[in-house]
């Protein structure tokens, strides 16, 4: 039965995939960047109607800080980042539209023909849903969650040591003091 | 099964397939980056959708989905990082001009 759920999953669905191709059907690198935080809102969008509040609010915050940094990186980096120059900046068209079909009938086959079993109607309300989130991150997952922590920390070191301007160190000899 | 599923499942794997093609296609870092970011949302997705679907009771579900989310985080700072490196000692970061790391 197609339910007001269901329409609105459908809806912001078509929306999240549209977003995702114009990504790449845009010369403007900054419209591929905005285009791409729609996609990632219309994402979150549909965790909000699958009534996972939690998760599609941070979905939603997450993507619009990292859109805003990618688009600040796009007017950095690029030569024509307004796309008013029409570069084309693709190779191996044929062979990465062959492929990114295949991913989706395969994943399709799959989604479609797999019995996934009963499925559930009713969603414990937002309260309970958090607080189970929380008693999981310090209960049972608690070294998954301190991981991820600890690579993100490994991470922000890694991106930062790579992108600081390399100083040379002169030392002084004697006669120079 | 649920229409609310399979359609999500299926809006995964478009997006996934879109993923796939940015990533293969672009020859910029940059877009590389977010065609890679199309892949991972559409594996968000499915995630989402299996938890909250199949198993709304099991929170490691959301559990994952965060994992998921701290890789796209990750994938962002790192491959900045190295865009900026890249820009810096090349003056560009178009991966056709980067011949010279297979070398």
């Amino acid at each position: 039965m197609i339910t007001g759920q269901a329409i609105f999953i459908g809806f912001f669905g078509m929306a999240a995939v549209w977003f995702g191709i114009v990504v790449f059907r845009t010369f403007s690198m900054v419209r591929s960047a905005i285009a791409l935080l729609f996609s990632q809102t219309a994402l979150g969008a549909m965790f909000l109607t699958m009534q996972a509040e939690f998760l599609g609010v941070l979905q939603i915050m997450m993507m619009a800080t990292e859109m805003s940094i990618m688009a600040i990186f796009m007017v950095m980096f690029m030569m024509d980042p307004g796309g008013m120059g029409k570069m084309d900046m693709t190779h191996q068209k044929r062979l990465s539209l062959i492929a990114g079909f295949v991913a989706f009938v395969g994943a399709v086959a799959v989604a479609v023909f797999i019995d996934w079993g009963p499925v559930t109607e009713t969603i414990a309300d937002t309260a309970q849903q958090t607080e189970a989130l929380g008693l999981e991150l310090l209960g049972r997952s608690m070294l998954i969650f301190e991981t991820a922590g600890v690579t993100i920390l490994t991470a922000m070191i890694a991106a930062t040591a790579v992108a600081i301007k390399p100083v040379p160190i002169k030392i002084k000899t004697k006669d120079e003091k | 099964m649920g229409v609310e599923l399979i359609w999500s499942l299926i809006t995964g794997a478009a997006l996934f397939g879109v993923g796939i093609y940015g990533a293969l296609s672009q020859t910029n870092l940059v877009m590389i980056m977010m065609g890679v970011e199309l892949i991972l949302a559409g594996a968000l997705l499915n995630l989402v959708a299996f938890w909250r679907y199949l198993h709304p009771d099991v929170a490691a579900g959301q559990m994952f989905v965060l994992i998921v989310m701290t890789v796209m985080a990750l994938e962002m700072a790192v491959g900045f990082g190295i865009a900026i490196a890249r820009f810096r000692s090349k003056g560009s970061v178009e991966m056709e001009e980067a011949v010279e790391l297979k070398k």
